[in-house]
């Protein structure tokens, strides 16, 4: 299903060609509809109970732990192995091959036997082999930095030291969650049907919702193995500040282009939403007030953001002044406005940078659950009617296709190296997906199709002696090489933000952009990229752990809450 | 062992791409192989028996010379993933009663997912017949008439796809697969044609995860 694009008739949505520029792309904020917030909304709403019912670690923090999630019709267990990891051994990337903690999340309750098949391939990750009863597979390491500091503090009978757990953030980081079928997991489909997996990546945000109470539980384990009776166990408000953190590669890059209708589904719920809240007339005093209490929260959370990488680090500076400034502009709107979320929008996109213009999209749906929170039903994607090519389009509808979606490629000189000088491919070594150079190193006939614009642009240029009344099916029995290009142009045709406008392989291509949306819609906040292609993130930071998410009494946990006196 | 349907349609993209097939083709291919798979055919089997035999070769010398009159490959052997890409792009022709015919294609059940592209594109069921088999499909669901040593033939000298079909009985997919480890071995020499070698230098800067990637 694709998503439909046209029901706000009093303000038009943003057009794609604005919003799939990858520098925007890469400035977009988490938001009412991203994954982590849809998935806490639904299991506070259906009152989901969580459980414990196994903890068996031996004095060094080794052994095994399974964390039930009991919805209103099905049960969910995180299964938990726990392992001691030589310090040398502990790295973020794909190609590593032990971690500190490995995760399965089980369809179900597992039985002994299915924890002892378990315990022998979930460790191994990508060597060890699951089945259907599992619906993802991952691991997490522990941050060095704060690990050892809070286990020897809380041995102590101290609490840690505040300033050393805002500077990292978590105490553990994922870094892979393999989801739908991967290394023989149930596929998406199996259980695409129960209402709890609605919108996408519920199964993998569950998971970490339940490590992150996992890693909790852990440390304040260790520190009691290792203090005795003097341990105290984590101050609830410090745990609550923590997150899980999360290292992604380059992985998630590919994905975006690899999945065109879903990632439309994403942007289009987003537009559609800010695009509603727009066309209110007015608004309350009661939700102007509620936007610039969030308003003055994402400001603390945004001071919580610390990155060494100078392009997110001006970003971030950019942003902070944006929001200053939004606080004062939101001082004019009031009751008696007219369209004030349309008049706030229209002055930032002239004052504000990307980021700022991202974060209020993002913030003006906060107090419009209500009218916007449907959309997070409309996130899914099921590909199949968009895959096959509509074979009877004349070569001149073709044309006018590439022309309107593609006309910012059209535009790109291909021959200019630098407009392709990379190539996107994958290593053999446990198959990571890579960026190389294409002029420099031998790795072109490895390339993967990942960089539509060329693309489209080589199919624009083989069109141009075809008759225009010809068809698709005539060209491509002669050109089947342009099947993959024709097959994205038909599906953007009807999904108009199933492509990023941008092109994918140019010098100067940042793939953090495409981590930090895919993050964005996650949930993810304190983006952090280590280099362009690789970045740091936190995931739940001030979320309610599974126990206290009964007594959460909104939904707006993201947003530190404001200390006395801000 | 038994596999997910989307290690499956993952693995067989990387096959078909690794046998030299363009990647528009290997995207059907693969989601042939999955779909046949989910009937609990052995299209895996089929597939990378296929790419065996036409490893690299042209795609050009195993397409219809022409969609008009029946289908005939320039080199004698019609692909069916070729062959039937082009009758899914060619299902309005079905609609208007005409029978496409396609000579001498091998492994002929592999044009049967296409068959199921086509339906649903129509709105209904598309028959796919060769030397007594009879397999209609309208997208979601499988009708099957014939003997398996007929439906796994390695080629039929003679191929039908019409449309509206009329379905007898109907097999629902199922979300899971076995695959012979020969099989998936197989699969694999391919596969790993596409993956680049692994060298330092790429280690270090294709992942851009510099130097250190610990705290």
């Amino acid at each position: 299903m694709i998503m439909s694009v046209c029901e706000t008739d009093a303000i038009q949505l943003r057009s794609p060609d604005k919003v799939m520029k990858l520098s925007r792309l890469g400035s977009i904020h988490q938001s009412r509809l991203s994954f982590m917030r849809i998935l806490l909304r639904r299991m506070q709403n259906e009152n989901w109970r969580f459980d414990r019912p196994v903890f068996e670690m031996d004095e060094c923090g080794v052994g095994h732990a399974v964390y039930c999630a009991h919805g209103p019709d099905r049960t969910y267990s995180l299964v938990a192995f726990s392992h001691d990891l030589p310090a040398e051994k502990r790295s973020d990337r794909v190609i590593a091959d032990a971690w500190d903690a490995t995760f399965t999340l089980f369809d179900g309750i597992p039985t002994s036997e299915d924890i002892e098949r378990l315990s022998r391939n979930v460790p191994l990750q990508e060597a060890g082999r699951i089945c259907e009863t599992e619906l993802s597979l991952s691991r997490a390491n522990r941050s060095a930095r704060l690990w050892e500091h809070i286990v020897t503090a809380l041995a102590k009978g101290e609490q840690p030291d505040l300033q050393k757990i805002e500077a990292v953030g978590y105490l553990m980081r994922t870094t892979a969650v393999y989801g739908s079928g991967k290394f023989g997991a149930a596929d998406r489909e199996m259980i695409a049907d129960r209402l709890e997996f609605q919108s996408p990546f519920q199964v993998e945000m569950l998971s970490v919702f339940l490590t992150r109470a996992f890693v909790r539980d852990l440390v304040e384990y260790m520190a009691r193995m290792k203090g005795g009776e003097k341990a105290v166990k984590l101050d609830p408000a410090i745990a609550r500040s923590m997150g899980i953190g999360n290292s992604t590669g380059l992985g998630m890059a590919p994905f975006l282009l690899n999945h065109p209708v879903l990632f439309n589904n994403w942007i289009a719920a987003r537009e559609q939403a800010a695009a509603r809240v727009r066309a209110l007339p007015q608004a309350s005093e009661q939700e102007i007030e509620l936007f610039r209490e969030l308003l003055a929260r994402s400001i603390l959370l945004t001071a919580s953001w610390t990155t060494d990488h100078q392009i997110q680090s001006e970003k971030t500076d950019g942003l902070k002044r944006d929001l200053v400034s939004l606080q004062q502009q939101a001082e004019n709107i009031s009751d008696a406005s007219d369209h004030p979320w349309n008049q706030l929008n229209t002055w930032a996109e002239k004052e504000l940078s990307l980021e700022g213009q991202e974060c209020l999209t993002s913030l003006m749906l906060e107090p419009y659950g209500a009218l916007v929170d449907d959309l997070a039903n409309t996130m899914a994607a099921d590909n199949t009617p968009t895959f096959r090519i509509a074979g009877a389009m004349t070569l001149q509808d073709l044309r006018e296709v590439l022309e309107r979606v593609y006309g910012w490629a059209l535009e790109i000189d291909w021959s200019d190296q630098q407009n392709k000088a990379k190539a996107w491919y994958v290593s053999e070594e446990k198959l990571e997906p890579r960026l190389g150079e294409r002029f420099e190193e031998p790795i072109e006939e490895y390339e993967q199709p990942l960089a539509p614009g060329r693309d489209a642009a080589a199919l624009y240029h083989a069109l141009g002696h075809w008759p225009e009344d010809k068809n698709i099916a005539q060209f491509l029995l002669r050109h089947p090489e342009y099947r993959h290009i024709v097959r994205r142009a038909q599906i953007v045709n009807q999904a108009p933000y199933a492509e990023i406008r941008d092109n994918t392989i140019a010098s100067d291509v940042l793939p953090i952009d495409m981590l930090r949306c895919k993050l964005a819609f996650f949930g993810a906040v304190q983006f952090d990229p280590r280099s362009d292609r690789w970045v740091r993130i936190n995931m739940y930071a001030n979320a309610p752990y599974p126990e206290e998410l009964a007594l959460q009494s909104d939904d707006f946990w993201v947003y530190p809450a404001l200390r006395k006196g801000n | 062992m038994s596999y997910s349907l989307n290690e499956i349609e993952a693995m067989c993209k990387c096959a078909s791409r690794g046998a030299g097939l363009p990647w528009g083709l290997c995207e059907e291919a693969a989601k042939g192989t999955r779909w046949l798979a989910s009937f609990g055919f052995p299209g895996p089997d089929l597939l990378v028996s296929l790419l065996e035999l036409n490893d690299r070769l042209p795609a050009v010398d195993l397409s219809p010379v022409a969609l008009q009159g029946i289908w005939r490959a320039p080199a004698g052997r019609l692909s069916p993933l070729i062959a039937g890409a082009a009758m899914s792009d060619c299902a309005i022709k079905m609609e208007l009663g005409n029978i496409i015919t396609m000579l001498e294609v091998d492994y002929p059940l592999l044009v049967v997912p296409f068959a199921s592209g086509a339906a649903l594109r129509l709105g209904q069921p598309v028959a796919v017949e060769w030397e007594g088999t009879r397999m209609v499909t309208n997208g979601k669901e499988l009708c099957v008439q014939g003997n398996s040593e007929a439906i796994l033939s390695s080629h039929a000298k003679r191929v039908e796809c019409s449309a509206p079909a009329q379905m007898l009985s109907q097999s629902k997919p199922i979300h899971r697969a076995v695959v012979g480890d020969a099989c998936w071995a197989r699969l694999g020499v391919f596969a790993q044609r596409t993956f680049a070698p692994a060298t330092e230098a790429s280690r270090l800067r294709g992942a851009g995860a510099g130097l250190t990637d610990n705290d």
